[in-house]
């Protein structure tokens, strides 16, 4: 299946890499197979053209999911997206398809007593991951401007329809202590507003994500290095992901994603930032482009109170465990048993 | 009776003609299509750690700013403009960690540097350590007789060397270079040295891996000393929020809930 395509890409003058031109030699001269020449000529047939972007696209229908790949299909694949997303956005691109590394869990820590909610680790995630600008707007990162509440003694019981109930710090008619709701809109002209804090959510990469338990067709699964990763050519959109996951973490492309040139990061891995397609489910990967190489995520670097911090969770030197050895840390939802690996923690 | 309906008919498609235009302009996309990118940015704060929009190769920018604060968003070279942080922490076993800092000597807005004025003939060395009136640099400290930070208990030349203004002085009379302010802070405020050492207080850019080269950010690139009590930290204006729903003109749905809702 990959002898054809190469040949009709082969006919496109785009640059080529050293080693992808020697590849493209030696499969010119190793002949076709007759089913593959077949499906070829379905493709550009069905597809009603013979552009190498139309057959780049056949291309990706036919691959397998990304775990079933062979080394070689997976540096296939690579090679075919690399060599379209340049065209695509005239910039040399690469696709990394590192997987993880050895002895490395990754864990997240956030300071919720130093976020101000000033968003910046909004656009940061933005500009990295090439998430779509405009229609459908799609951010992984909201920022919750929550109430801070305290605790009455008055206020516990007061209207309350059973005196025997459970619920702490309020009502069912009055809240009492933190309200569990937040607005994500809020557009002040400074932050922090008196009175309120903030709380950002993003993908928690749960050790028992819900997201994968659900997803139909297995394009969404936990590597090792504790990251929940999408094969987005295997994503059927159907959106099961979405309903459940509890904490928001994931975005759906209802539209064809607008992610203008001048924009886009071409530092890309195939299971994270790549451009995505229409009727795909995506989120925060731990920018797995960056972390795999040793870098830490965009949003770690932008905040600019350093209320984020991320590390190794089996190395006892690392930020992340010092945390957890020193300071008050929760993690949200904790009762549903998703083990999440991003931790909120405390002064 | 059909008059009515099609006018109804037609109210809605108004409305749904409408609907884009209720977006308020202060999204995102607005400030992508709109304003430029700022070639002058800042890091933390605004004033406390600027940095200048560059290429540090072709193709690649040394920072990306935000279009509506000028805050830096991402950073191409974490390690732009860098130089060793020299002396590690004690008792951190960074030994084998390359860390390094942004020089806070390119950032003060008097270092020319100090001792060309402060050099004992121009402007005579401090005969004692008492409070006094300045003759300069209100705008840093507007009212020395009534410094801010320690309550009372210090005062400038208990940090800044008299006799060489270049440089801090600790408690001990040992020498301190400008652009490793944490080991003077550090002398005082233990706690928070132990955490920003172990990286929990403060911030680092670069690598996460043991070992790998990392740009700490230090104490006065986010804390100004001389303002600790009033203008803690000053606030500042937050990034665009996300687009409303398509069919949203404002963010009332959100404010349903929780305790100002009056349930």
């Amino acid at each position: 299946m990959s002898e054809p395509r190469d040949k009709d890409e082969k006919k496109k003058d785009a640059p080529l890499k050293p080693d992808e031109a020697s590849r493209r030699e030696f499969l010119g001269g190793a002949g076709l197979s007759v089913t593959a020449a077949a499906l070829s000529g379905a493709g550009a047939l069905l597809s009603g053209s013979d552009e190498a972007e139309a057959k780049a696209t056949w291309g990706e229908w036919f691959q397998k999911n990304y775990r079933l790949m062979t080394e070689d299909e997976k540096r296939e694949a690579v090679l075919r997206l690399e060599k379209r997303y340049t065209e695509e956005f005239g910039k040399q691109t690469t696709v990394d398809s590192a997987p993880a590394k050895e002895g490395v869990l990754f864990g997240y820590a956030l300071n919720i007593q130093k976020c101000i909610g000033c968003r910046r680790c909004v656009y940061a995630c933005v500009k990295e991951n090439n998430q779509s600008r405009d229609n459908p707007e799609i951010q992984w990162i909201r920022v919750l401007k929550m109430e801070k509440g305290n605790f009455l003694a008055g206020d516990m019981d007061k209207g309350y329809p059973d005196p025997a109930g459970i619920q702490v710090g309020g009502n069912a008619y009055k809240n009492s202590g933190v309200v569990l709701e937040g607005e994500h809109y809020y557009e002040p002209a400074e932050v922090p507003e008196k009175g309120y804090f903030y709380f950002p959510m993003q993908c928690m990469q749960c050790e028992k994500p819900p997201c994968v338990k659900v997803c139909p067709v297995r394009t969404t699964y936990r590597d090792p290095d504790g990251i929940v990763v999408i094969d987005y050519n295997w994503c059927i959109g159907c959106r099961m992901c979405i309903a459940a996951c509890p904490y928001w973490a994931r975005r759906f492309n209802w539209g064809e994603p607008n992610l203008p040139a001048e924009e886009m990061n071409p530092v890309t891995h195939y299971l994270g930032n790549r451009p995505r397609m229409k009727g795909v489910a995506e989120k925060c990967t731990f920018c797995l482009q960056r972390t795999r190489q040793g870098r830490y995520t965009a949003c770690v670097e932008v905040c600019p109170v350093g209320a984020r911090k991320f590390g190794n969770l089996l190395d006892p030197d690392s930020e992340v465990r010092k945390i957890l050895e020193k300071k008050k840390v929760f993690r949200l939802k904790a009762e549903l048993n998703t083990y999440p690996k991003f931790f909120y923690f405390m002064d | 009776m059909r008059k009515t309906a099609l006018a109804m008919l037609a109210s809605f498609t108004a409305v749904l003609l409408l609907a884009p235009a209720l977006h308020a302009e202060d999204t995102y996309i607005h400030y992508l299509k709109n304003k430029q990118e700022p070639a002058d940015c800042f890091e933390s704060r605004d004033g406390y750690s600027n940095a200048t929009r560059t290429e540090v190769e072709p193709g690649l920018p040394n920072v990306k700013c935000s279009n509506k604060t000028g805050g830096v968003l991402w950073w191409g070279d974490p390690f732009d403009g860098t130089e060793p942080m020299g002396e590690m922490p004690v008792e951190a076993d960074y030994t084998r960690e390359e860390a390094v800092v942004k020089p806070r000597t390119g950032q003060l807005k008097y270092y020319m540097p100090c001792t060309a004025c402060h050099n004992g003939s121009m402007v005579p060395y401090p005969k004692n350590k008492n409070p006094r009136p300045l003759a300069m640099h209100q705008d840093i400290v507007p009212d020395s007789m009534n410094l801010q930070h320690g309550q009372g208990a210090i005062w400038c030349l208990d940090c800044h060397n008299a006799r060489n203004r270049d440089t801090f002085i600790d408690h001990k009379g040992g020498e301190i270079g400008l652009n490793q302010p944490q080991r003077l802070c550090g002398k005082c405020h233990g706690e928070v040295y132990s955490d920003w050492r172990d990286g929990i207080h403060g911030k680092r850019i670069g690598s996460w891996e043991k070992g790998g080269k990392k740009r700490w950010w230090v104490c006065t690139e986010c804390h100004n000393p001389h303002t600790v009590q009033e203008r803690r930290f000053d606030p500042i204006a937050p990034e665009p929020r996300p687009q409303y729903p398509r069919t949203r003109a404002n963010a009332d749905h959100e404010r349903g809930h929780g305790a100002g809702a009056g349930h």
